[in-house]
């Protein structure tokens, strides 16, 4: 349909209009949603670490190492947190979770370390592991290993479903449009058809063109060029072409 | 939930749980004055003609056997006692849950014992991850007076502050166990301690006794290996193994239950770790040997390199007056597993050091009840306890409590497998190298 023709910049101008839309509002939908849901994980396990720390210090004052123990498996079942582990003042090992044992990688850290730091721990996966003090720091430091493939999947799917949504805006909208288009794109195919076997007749035989009367009767400026071809097929033509109306003068009749 | 009162001992406790205590039931002279002054402790579970105890332990699962075996052994002589008429005419009744050595599903057997079930104290717990978690419980229903008797567990949370004041324990604790395990080791020239130990509060319990025991004497731990609680004999230990072999060590003490720990000594002597592998007593000794040795055309493979300390004497010493009454009353009452924790099959062992603890525990609390009048009251028990002094229970050991002293038993045997049995290691130097 060469009328189609007429609409397609502008279908490809609604298409790109809306692929930047769902685009940026992705690419921000995944920065926000990564950024804080991994603040949040982050500042929770600070939380539990914190947490850990204020009720370890009566127990590691008593030297109580099975109930130190007890409290850190207890943590142990919060979701994301896959290890936890607590120093003392000199940096020994007093309680973990580890099994089979403590990973090379963490015997090797500094233990007296409270920033955040992310690890890489062979056959476990990668974790962000976050620190608190005791007591200062003077009776030892909680250590607590975040689970960063897990925290990932949670943001993968947290983005997977608002990356669906927009999506299936995005389609909703490209359809909504294609209609609408295809709606004024209709009577114009009828015009044009119209138009054209007017013209293909000779100019005697123009007046015989039956119009759609749909197409007459529309208030649209479809209707208005319906009518004014019609207007045309039924004048004569001047043999001389100068007394052709002036196309201004076209324009305000229609 | 499973639960089941004792087949045999069917007092009607539900009636029990609701009848009040007479008011003026006391202790008797031996134990002092009966209720402390201004402490008006309900008596739920102790009045009419019965006593009621609760008990959550591993009755399913992989620790199962101690569990099983546990209750068995304090049946043995509960129904004897019932037999005879009672404590003071008073039958002697268990409430019984599974918490599959789990804490969780222990802590709510506990609270259902005490509140709904309102039992008159708790008997015979097995684990120390379990423990551990209800002793908090015990602390928030101070008022309710309601103490934990007996756990089979040696670790050191009921034994200190700030939760000592709420059980009494009968065991030697892990920390003598480990301690005379490493003083033992050192003294035959064995310096390199390594431990392999259950990740949890009993692993921890068990590390930090071994620890504590080298630090004494100028060492410290040569390498540790934990496993999950809940491990299988199926399951391999083969990672442990290998870490443990990094340190070269003389000896291993493991802190485990028997199918882990049995586990981990197959995959030891098979990888060529072949060095004295001890356990502690919670470990389950006879269900230990009984997977190492089953099957197997040389039987002592693996179960000649180990080492278990045991917290009651041989149950086949028979010059031991305790051990003659328990095989006795074994033999004669047979308890059987409740039937509704026998989806998980478990064979019954004709006697065991678990049982044997399970049979001293009961002849004791048995002994604590004799020291009432009347029906026993929450408000007089500790009292009660504190009179024992220097009390033969039969086993060789004098038991005595005090408020300073809250576990009755200090000893611990040694002992080693000969034939399939467990006899006393007398010799250190002759343990395999």
């Amino acid at each position: 349909m060469k009328v189609h023709k007429l609409f397609q910049r502008m279908r490809f101008g609604i298409f790109a209009l809306f692929g930047l839309i769902v685009l940026s509002t992705s690419l921000l939908c995944i920065r926000t949603v990564d950024t804080e849901l991994s603040a949040e994980y982050a500042a929770n396990s600070e939380s539990i670490a914190k947490t850990i720390a204020d009720a370890s210090v009566d127990i590691l004052l008593n030297r109580n190492l099975a109930t130190l123990q007890s409290l850190i498996d207890q943590f142990l079942e919060v979701q994301g947190i896959r290890y936890i582990y607590i120093t003392d003042e000199t940096g020994e090992f007093l309680a973990h979770t580890f099994v089979p044992g403590i990973p090379e990688v963490i015997l090797e850290s500094d233990p007296f370390r409270t920033e955040p730091v992310e690890r890489s721990l062979p056959g476990m996966g990668d974790f962000l592991e976050v620190s608190s003090p005791i007591l200062a720091g003077v009776a030892g430091t909680v250590h607590l290993g975040m689970d960063l493939d897990l925290v990932a999947l949670k943001i993968q799917r947290a983005i997977g479903q608002q990356v669906y949504l927009i999506s299936i805006l995005l389609v909703v909208g490209i359809l909504a449009s294609i209609w609408l288009v295809n709606l004024v794109a209709r009577p114009l195919a009828a015009l044009l058809a119209y138009a054209v076997e007017t013209a293909r007749r000779p100019p005697e035989e123009r007046a015989l063109v039956v119009a759609d009367e749909k197409l007459l009767e529309r208030d649209d400026e479809v209707g208005q060029l319906a009518r004014l071809i019609l207007y045309m097929s039924r004048t004569r033509p001047p043999s001389d072409p100068e007394a052709l109306p002036d196309p201004g003068a076209a324009r305000s009749a229609a | 939930m499973h639960s089941s009162c004792a087949a045999a001992l069917l007092a009607p406790w539900a009636r029990l749980a609701n009848a009040a205590l007479a008011a003026g039931d006391g202790v008797s002279s031996g134990a002092g004055s009966a209720a402390a002054p201004g402490r008006q402790a309900p008596n739920r579970g102790a009045a009419g003609d019965g006593i009621v105890l609760g008990t959550s332990a591993a009755f399913t699962g992989p620790s199962r056997g101690l569990g099983n075996e546990l209750y068995r052994g304090a049946m043995a002589y509960f129904r004897q006692i019932n037999d005879s008429g009672g404590i003071n005419g008073r039958q002697i009744t268990l409430k019984l849950y599974d918490d599959g050595y789990q804490p969780d599903p222990c802590v709510q057997n506990t609270l259902k014992l005490m509140l709904e079930d309102q039992v008159f104290l708790l008997f015979g717990y097995v684990g120390t991850p379990t423990v551990t978690r209800v002793l908090p419980m015990l602390k928030k229903f101070q008022e309710e007076q309601i103490y934990m008797f007996f756990p089979f567990t040696g670790a050191q949370p009921q034994r200190e502050p700030p939760y000592g004041d709420f059980a009494f324990n009968l065991r030697a604790s892990y920390r003598q166990e480990t301690a005379g395990l490493v003083e033992n080791f050192l003294a035959t020239g064995r310096r390199r301690i390594a431990v392999f130990y259950q990740a949890d509060a009993y692993g921890r319990s068990g590390w930090a006794g071994v620890r504590a025991a080298l630090e004494n004497h100028g060492e410290t731990i040569a390498g540790e290996a934990t496993y999950q609680r809940g491990s299988r004999f199926t399951g391999t230990m083969r990672a442990q193994v290998e870490i443990l072999q990094r340190a070269a060590p003389d000896a291993v003490i493991c802190v485990g239950a028997y199918a882990a720990c049995a586990a981990f000594a197959r995959d030891a002597i098979d990888l060529g770790l072949r060095v004295p592998i001890a356990n502690l007593s919670f470990v389950g000794s006879e269900n230990l040997v009984n997977l190492l040795s089953e099957g197997r055309d040389d039987p002592e493979t693996y179960t000649r390199w180990l080492v278990n300390s045991q917290v009651v004497p041989s149950y086949e010493d028979e010059s031991v007056p305790a051990v003659r009454e328990y095989r006795e009353l074994m033999a004669r009452h047979n308890p059987q597993i409740p039937e509704q924790f026998l989806d998980d099959p478990y064979s019954p062992l004709p006697q065991s050091f678990v049982s044997l603890e399970g049979f001293v525990n009961a002849k004791l609390m048995c002994e604590i009840f004799r020291r009432f009048d009347g029906a026993p009251v929450r408000a007089g028990l500790e009292e009660a306890v504190f009179s024992i002094r220097d009390f033969d229970l039969g086993i060789g050991e004098q038991v005595s409590f005090g408020p300073e002293r809250r576990q009755g038993l200090q000893r611990v045997y040694y002992t080693v497998v000969e034939d399939g049995r467990f006899v006393p290691l007398t010799d250190w130097n002759a343990l395999p190298a």
